[in-house]
């Protein structure tokens, strides 16, 4: 056993140590907030600025006397962008540092990948990004978008504001884009929309030669009925695809391209000026003039102490899902998880776009559907806002898999994909 | 000192106290898991076992990586993709092993088939829910991967920096393949949530600690075969082959034979680690194809030292140790450590750790052949 | 600022587009106000201003059929983003950019009393909407402008958008025109009036549909099929046969225009592989730095256009041309460098300065991302690289061909500075024979040096020219290293015409194939091409032959 006597080793072992005995002290001290966002690797990019806006909530909930009367401990680790290592420091949060929420992911697969760390454990995970859906776990709370509530308002709105009538669903090859493009297919057809008027084209991560791809846009956009791209390209694709469309001379009056993965962040690194007009689809722009928007952009602004930092979708995710865990926990009167899990449905949290935010019995929130055109400063003009806010759905009801299976984790169903028609837990068969 | 050790043909001192190493924590961390009370001072959390299994399974992919290179020479950039097939073939057999269990609560399909419409199991899913044909799988499909590349390459003679490229466009070719949704084997989100093994939950006690016993176990059993094989005749063969190969050639010998049957063991090996890496760490996605992993891999075992066996799987420990506390500490300098340790290695410490290590005990006179 | 309208003919034109924005107003749903023959006032003005975005558009009608000399500046400037409201008291203003200061003024008035401060106003934003009304509007009052290439970007406008009430104000135009490129692209749209009215008499359209068969493009194409004929009439039976010819046609271009996006891959491969192609191939050293080379080439253009933002805007279109010797510098600096402190000691080692070179990568990466942050930064196209041009039915953006020209220039560049200098003279000798070089009196280490340097500095400038169609991240390298040593190993170590050869190979097939099999699959199977090539060709398509081979 010569190598516990290494350093590293010794530490490990002394942090082990005090795990074991965590919980006889843990009422005393503080709340313990887990982070798990990446901060080295691809993903980098994206999540640093998911774990500096859980800082500044917590560190904002602390000033105002923390919660229960303790204070709050934020624990950041970094998985790096390795999926394999979320699922182990998802264990060492929730085993180690003992922490009594997480706040984390980005990408479907990390989410994947520590699901079983958090249903072993049970711990409790808050997941802020748009995702493909088909998917309601009792520890997981989902604070980003389902596919009903931003790939189909969009399609709506191209149709009928833009009046499109033909269809590119351009995406990058992994879950996301195939299930969103699956259900916006069943969808269009079921609108009416003929076969040969939809052209679903998928491109590896990270495709950097969209030429011909953007050639072949341009020809099926020939046909003399208005065409439109829906584009659920990932991250580092997108820049070049953008730059291929303005050079061919593609506009927005002519081929608009809706995008679900471009926000303000993925625009800070684009001349935006050929963009202008290309539409996105959120729940959240930083442009969005209400009063609680500016207020918080005031405080990110100043937290960062960098004024043009930009605000994106899912940073307001987390702003809500940690406000409702806060109100949550209050109602409570405790962190104890299954309490936890049961009090969070039906609490309801401000929003930034000026509306409440109601934590649903599947797990997934309430949220207005906003369309936002490009502008040459990189940020929205948003120029469709949905009148109600849209429940989030968990199974989309376009998918023959999916169709009868809702989730509902009250009593008497208490089921994340519990069959209507056989009236049993545990899927469509 | 290789050569002398060589002919003597037993095993040295240090192969001796690697495989009691092995066999000592093989029984002593499922011990200290599964005995003490949790919170008492002798207990190792699950965490721990499932962290150390990790460092286990990477010790044998280096290992995998030193046997051909440090004895054949064959500079491998693509071993990570054997490890990945062999982590893809046991996630398959765990993936059967849901048992309409997922979400969908399909009788057979895996969640991801289900989700993208798909009717029926590939063929090549067929027969993955016998343990047995999946084991078989874990170590022919990289191995018959392997041999298909090395039997073209070996014959044609690509050697050095060109065979170095060739394992590196391989693997690299089947990360975009594995990605694609159409292959069949999960997209970008590989293979997740599994449940069980022989019918006992991945996630108890006693099958994280059987794991860990296991990966233990197999690591010492292939190092003795590895160890075996370079002190036999093949293994001075080999050694001939890695330092003067076209006069092995004259004086009659096929070199590509000896050649081939090496790299198809190491790759196999590989894809044993990857099969016991995958139930420890709970996915298995394309993302280990990266070509960037393979040379990660590569870089263990020139920490390690390259050439004595045993310091593969030093390296590997060693560079992943520090990664577990970097990434957890100081995330920002990771990689200016690790890229700082890979250029240090390669100029002051060319034999690597355990080279100087047995340099500084057993005297500066012994000299690596 | 665009001319304004010719006061000489422009009141047909204007009631013609009149007529046709007024039925776009009534479609609209909001009668309109009395004619505002005499111009439009302040209140239609103000509502540019407004949030509602339909009024916003019943709005830019008014302007565009009140026939005042104003309109034509006020709708560009709301098209282009230069139209603002003073935030104190909403007045609507426009910007002109004089000598890099914004100058605001009343577009009634022409002046404005004090001077405006940029953060007094607020940009009006519009929407794809109101920019189709404006493109629309813009077109039917731009007819008659002096310059040549915007009457040509109306006559375009009206081939995409054909509308009766324009036939003629298009057919005055086309009476004056006197540019034979204008002349044609109206002519078509005149044709394409006709075709998509069904109003009109069916052999005046059977005569335009065969106007628009000759002209053959694709936009010719799209007034074909979305004209109206009835099901199975002459017309329509034309109509199919017209478009079966243009398919034909655009086809063969089509064909013509994949070839191109193959060298244009082919291009960017080479550009970024010559570096390595100097380092790996010719001196072998296997550096998995290279692409990181490329990183710091793109990073100083990302620089270098900040410091010249600083000195003057104008700098803007230059900025990379100053660029290149900077990043060369740089790039060569930090290669030079490199090769000082770590490559040299492994000269006797080749496989082990691919393990050194990495750990160099892996912290120059994590230097960048320290210094400027993890995400993309913005490079700026200058406007001499942006869009595209026509040869026929091919597009052909400027950026491109710039990389394409600029690749082969930099790889004559580099053989004639191997063939035809004592420096290259050196380099060949060194590493042909070392030992032999040293004897004649070469130094040989200084010789390394800078070559490495070189190849380095070649790196560099490629990123430059890289930094304008990828993303400018710390990860740029990365997405570049493996392709270039395919590229190398297939052509051939340490052939600088294989780099070219290999490089537009697998450009072009890669083209070729992926129409067919997606992008993915593409590929996967070039980089197989690749493992079955080496195993027939273990030394690449041309072979370095002799002693330095071994």
């Amino acid at each position: 056993m010569k190598l516990l006597r290494s350093g590293f080793f010794a530490r490990l072992w002394i942090v082990c140590l005090l795990a074991g005995s965590g919980s006889a002290w843990a009422d005393e001290g503080p709340i313990r907030v887990g982070i798990l966002h990446s901060l080295s690797g691809t993903m980098a990019i994206s999540e640093t600025t998911l774990r500096d806006v859980m800082l500044m909530l917590i560190e904002e909930q602390n000033r105002n006397g923390g919660l229960l009367g303790r204070q709050l401990e934020a624990v950041v680790v970094d998985p790096a962008s390795d999926w394999p290592l979320f699922a182990e420091r998802a264990r060492e949060l929730l085993t180690v540092d003992n922490v009594d929420v997480v706040f984390g992911c980005w990408t479907s697969v990390s989410r994947k990948a520590v699901l079983p760390v958090f249903r072993e454990l049970n711990g409790i995970l808050f997941y802020p990004v748009q995702y493909e859906g088909e998917e309601s776990e009792r520890n997981v709370f989902y604070t980003g978008a389902a596919p009903n509530q931003q790939a189909i308002p969009a399609v709506d709105y191209l149709r009928e504001v833009e009046g499109v009538e033909r269809w590119v669903l351009a995406g990058t090859d992994y879950v996301y884009p195939r299930t969103t493009n699956r259900i916006l297919e069943a969808y269009l057809k079921q609108q009416g929309v003929a076969d040969e008027d939809i052209m679903i084209n998928y491109t590896p991560f990270g495709h950097s030669d969209w030429q011909s791809i953007v050639s072949r846009i341009r020809a099926f956009g020939s046909r003399g009925k208005r065409t439109a791209v829906v584009s659920t390209i990932n991250g580092d694709a997108n820049v070049p695809f953008y730059r291929e469309l303005a050079n061919q001379g593609v506009r927005a009056e002519d081929i608009p391209v809706i995008a679900f993965s471009v926000g303000e962040e993925e625009l800070a690194g684009i001349d935006t000026g050929p963009l202008v007009g290309h539409l996105a689809a959120w729940n959240y722009f930083q442009s969005l003039e209400t009063e609680a928007n500016q207020q918080f952009l005031e405080r990110w602004h100043a937290f960062t102490g960098d004024s043009r930092r930009t605000a994106n979708d899912p940073m307001e995710a987390h702003y809500i899902g940690f406000n409702m865990w806060v109100s949550a926990v209050e109602q409570a009167g405790t962190t104890d998880v299954d309490t936890v899990i049961d009090t969070l449905i039906g609490v309801q949290v401000p929003n930034l776009s000026g509306g409440m935010a109601e934590m649903l019995p599947n797990h997934h929130i309430t949220k207005p559907v906003l369309i936002g055109e490009i502008q040459s400063d990189g940020q929205f003009f948003i120029v469709d806002q949905s009148e109600d806010l849209i429940p989030g759905e968990a199974w989309s009801s376009y998918l023959p898999g999916s169709r009868n299976i809702i989730a509902d984790w009250r009593p008497p169903i208490s089921c994340g994909n519990y069959n209507t028609e056989t009236e049993t837990c545990g899927g469509a068969q | 000192m290789i050569t002398a050790r060589l002919l003597s043909g037993r095993m040295t001192v240090w192969d001796v106290a690697f495989l009691l190493l092995l066999l000592a924590l093989a029984m002593l961390v499922p011990l200290l898991n599964l005995v003490p009370e949790a919170g008492s001072g002798f207990h190792l959390s699950a965490y721990m076992v499932s962290v150390l299994g990790k460092y286990l399974c990477y010790a044998l992919l280096a290992l995998a990586i030193d046997l051909v290179w440090g004895y054949c020479g064959i500079l491998s950039l693509g071993h990570g993709a054997f490890f990945a097939l062999g982590g893809y073939a046991m996630g398959m057999h765990l993936m059967r092993n849901i048992d309409g269990r997922g979400v969908y609560g399909h009788p057979v399909l895996p969640d991801f088939m289900v989700f993208l419409n798909w009717e029926e199991l590939p063929w090549y899913w067929s027969g993955f829910d016998m343990f047995g044909y999946a084991l078989l799988m874990v170590v022919l499909a990289p191995g018959a991967l392997a041999f298909l590349l090395g039997w073209f390459a070996f014959r044609s003679r690509v050697t050095g920096v060109y065979l170095s490229i060739v394992t590196q466009a391989m693997t690299f070719a089947l990360m975009l393949a594995f990605f694609q949704n159409d292959l069949g084997f999960g997209g970008s989100d590989g293979l997740t949530d599994f449940r069980d093994l022989f019918g006992v939950s991945l996630s108890s006690d006693g099958m994280r600690s059987a794991l860990f016993a296991a990966s233990a176990i197999v690591l010492a059993l292939a190092y003795l075969c590895c160890r075996l094989i370079v002190s036999s005749k093949l293994g001075r063969v080999l050694v001939g082959v890695r330092d003067a190969e076209a006069r092995l050639r004259f004086l009659g010998y096929r070199a590509e034979r000896f050649k081939l049957a090496i790299w198809t063991f190491s790759a196999m090996l590989a894809g044993l680690a990857g099969a016991l890496y995958v139930p420890q760490v709970g996915i298995i996605n394309p993302g280990e194809f990266a070509p960037a992993k393979s040379i990660e891999a590569v870089i263990w075992v020139a920490v390690g030292g390259r050439g004595y066996l045993v310091g593969g799987p030093i390296g590997a420990v060693v560079v992943n140790a520090f990664k577990t506390f970097f990434t957890g500490n100081f995330a920002e300098y990771w990689l200016f450590f690790l890229g700082g340790l890979f250029l240090f290695v390669t100029l002051f410490l060319p034999q690597g750790i355990f080279g100087w290590l047995r340099q500084r005990l057993v005297g500066s006179r012994e000299e690596r052949s | 600022m665009v001319a304004r309208s010719d006061p000489r003919r422009p009141p047909r034109i204007l009631e013609a587009s009149h007529l046709f924005l007024l039925l776009l107003s009534l479609l609209g749903g909001t009668a309109m106000a009395a004619a505002p023959e005499e111009g439009f006032d302040a209140e239609r003005l103000q509502q540019l201003g407004e949030r509602n975005l339909r009024v916003v558009e019943q709005a830019v009608a008014d302007i565009a059929a009140s026939g005042a000399p104003e309109s034509l500046e006020v709708l560009l400037a709301l098209r282009d983003g230069r139209l603002y409201r003073r935030q104190h008291d909403d007045v609507i203003v426009v910007a002109n950019r004089v000598d890099g200061v914004m100058l605001y003024s009343d577009p009634l008035l022409g002046t404005l009393g004090e001077p405006l401060a940029d953060d007094e106003v607020t940009v009006i934003r519009v929407s794809n909407r109101i920019r189709r009304a404006l493109s629309a509007a813009i077109a039917s009052l731009s007819l008659g402008s002096d310059d040549a290439a915007v009457r040509f970007a109306a006559a375009r406008q009206f081939i995409d958008s054909p509308d009766r009430d324009l036939l003629e104000a298009i057919e005055e135009a086309l009476a004056v025109e006197e540019v034979a490129r204008v002349r044609q692209a109206l002519e078509v749209a005149r044709a394409a009036t006709i075709a998509s009215d069904p109003g009109q008499p069916d052999d005046a359209r059977m005569e335009a549909v065969e106007r628009l068969a000759e002209a053959g493009t694709s936009r010719a194409r799209r007034v074909l099929l979305s004209m109206f004929a009835e099901e199975n009439s002459a017309l329509d039976l034309r109509r199919d046969e017209a478009v079966a010819v243009i398919d034909r046609n655009l086809a063969r271009w089509q064909r013509a225009q994949d070839l191109w996006y193959g060298l244009s891959l082919g291009s960017v491969l080479l550009l970024a592989a010559l570096g390595l192609a100097i380092t790996f191939g010719v001196m072998g050293v296997i550096n998995m730095a290279h692409g990181e080379m490329i990183m710091i080439g793109a990073y100083t253009t990302f620089v270098v256009q900040g410091v010249l933002r600083g000195i003057s805007p104008a700098l803007a279109e230059v900025s990379l041309l100053i660029a290149l010797p900077v990043a060369f510098l740089v790039a060569g600096a930090i290669g030079v460098l490199i090769e000082r402190t770590v490559i040299r000691r492994l000269y006797s080692r080749p496989l082990e300065t691919l393990l050194a070179t990495w750990g160099i990568s892996l912290i120059l990466q994590q230097t960048v991302r320290t210094l400027f942050g993890a995400s993309n930064q913005r490079v700026e196209t200058p406007s001499w690289l942006s869009g595209s041009f026509e040869l026929g039915q091919l597009m052909i953006t400027y950026n491109r061909l710039a990389i394409l020209i600029f690749a082969l220039v930099v790889l004559a560049a580099v053989i004639l500075l191997l063939t035809r200098t004592s420096l290259g003279l050196h380099i060949r000798a060194v590493t042909q024979n070392r030992k032999m070089a040293e004897s004649m009196g070469i130094r040989s280490d200084r010789v390394d040096m800078l070559t490495f340097g070189l190849g380095s500095g070649i790196a560099g400038i490629a990123g430059v020219a890289l930094s304008q169609i990828a993303n400018v991240s710390p990860n740029l390298g990365q997405n570049y290293i493996i392709d270039s040593f395919m590229v190398i190993v297939f052509g051939g170590v340490g052939n600088l015409f294989g780099t070219l050869v290999g490089a537009m190979t697998l450009g072009v097939t890669t083209q070729l194939v992926e129409p067919a099999l997606g992008a993915v699959a593409a590929k996967v199977l070039i980089l197989v091409f690749i493992i079955i090539f080496i195993q027939f060709r273990p030394r690449g398509l041309f072979p370095q032959r002799g002693r330095a081979a071994e």
